[in-house]
């Protein structure tokens, strides 16, 4: 049963809403969003809340509800 | 006439000048008395002052950095500062122009003659301290043999690539060493603390978009940076932020108070003036906790 989430781009503060199955997995909704707003090529995480979200789970495994609201946040890697 | 009187938080010293009693009291701090004028004379004394802070120990420990770019530097800088004598500097790059703007111990003459960045380091410590003793290893960290880590009372990875935190935060948890890792675009920094051996490590939070990257390398410059690869925003205060925190959670570490380190990332976003500490729960399928759990080293 297909789920409604929002997703928001910690980086611009836009959101994009959803439609997801419970088995996609967190690597899943990183890339779509990523790709929707066409983001540089680098390492993100989501989370939600103070959480990161296992990029191997599932929504279901992650504890994702309908009308979640998660966070893409770029994983700063330069030093 | 002179007189001392003493009480649980003071001492008192009275003097009878031409009629005139002045009294003059002096703290005493933890115990010890302070004689006026000397305690100016100790490099360390307002350090002295953070009770938790064990100096002792942190003169002996025995540091391994790796990374001599603009986060080694300042994370150098403040290890010395900060008490820290011994440290092992590892990087295979040189010093180049564009590194100025945020690299302390860099200059236009060792840009100019391509001076390897960590014996630069090492030489801008010793100018520092006296009491440093640095170590300048030119390498990558993936060629040195894997014992490093065990000898040496933890690891700060000041790195520019996943590849190479990959494997400075496997070795480190291997050898039941604390990783301390940094990392900075911009003004977004990171601080992530690995405590073996039942913590969440570096690994633990990464997924298939860190794997896409893994072998590039997030620098400004350097001898293997092609032109095609994305160069990033560096500046120094975002710098100085995240090297003070990964020195800071050095400091607790070795003067043994793991209670107060950070207990996973600290996230800092300079733009959006905010700091937060993120959560990542410890990986059950990660790499490095299947191989300790298997014995691999």
């Amino acid at each position: 049963m297909p789920v409604r989430i929002k997703v928001k781009n910690a980086e611009t503060g836009a959101s994009v809403e959803m439609e997801l199955e419970m088995e996609n997995t967190i690597d899943e909704v990183i890339e779509s969003a990523a790709t929707f707003w066409s983001k540089d090529m680098g390492a993100y995480v989501l989370r939600k809340g103070k959480k990161v979200l296992r990029g191997g789970n599932s929504l279901d495994a992650a504890g994702i509800r309908a009308d979640d609201v998660l966070e893409l946040i770029p994983d700063p890697e330069g030093g | 006439m002179r007189q001392w009187q003493s009480d649980k938080s003071f001492e008192s010293f009275a003097t009878l000048d031409q009629g005139f009693i002045s009294t003059f009291h002096f703290p005493r701090r933890m115990g010890k008395k302070i004689k006026v004028g000397r305690v100016d004379d100790d490099r360390y004394e307002r350090s002295k002052r953070i009770e938790w802070l064990d100096l002792g120990s942190v003169a002996k420990a025995k540091v391994l950095m790796i990374g001599a770019g603009a986060l080694g530097n300042e994370v150098a800088k403040d290890l010395v500062l900060s008490g820290f004598r011994r440290i092992t500097i590892v990087d295979m790059d040189c010093v180049v122009g564009s590194n100025l703007n945020r690299c302390l111990f860099f200059s236009d003459d060792d840009a100019r003659e391509k001076r390897m960045k960590a014996e630069v380091v090492a030489e801008g410590l010793r100018k520092l301290s006296k009491e440093a003793k640095p170590q300048a290893i030119v390498g990558k960290v993936q060629a040195l043999p894997s014992g490093i880590f065990a000898r040496h009372d933890i690891v700060l990875g000041c790195l520019d690539n996943i590849e190479a935190r990959i494997h400075a935060n496997s070795h480190a948890y291997a050898h039941g060493r604390i990783y301390v890792d940094g990392g900075m675009e911009g003004m977004i920094g990171k601080v992530m603390v690995s405590k073996p051996p039942d913590g969440a490590c570096l690994q633990c939070g990464m997924n298939r978009s860190h794997a896409r990257v893994a072998s590039l390398r997030f620098s400004c410059t350097g001898t293997d940076v092609v032109f095609y690869e994305p160069k990033l925003a560096a500046e120094i205060t975002t710098t100085s932020i995240v090297s003070a925190v990964m020195v800071r959670e050095c400091l607790k570490a070795i003067s043994g108070h793991p209670e107060m380190l950070l207990r996973n990332t600290f996230y800092y976003d300079g733009q959006k003036n905010i700091s937060e500490e993120l959560e990542i729960s410890l990986d059950p399928v990660c790499p490095v906790h299947r191989a300790k759990s298997m014995g691999y080293r």
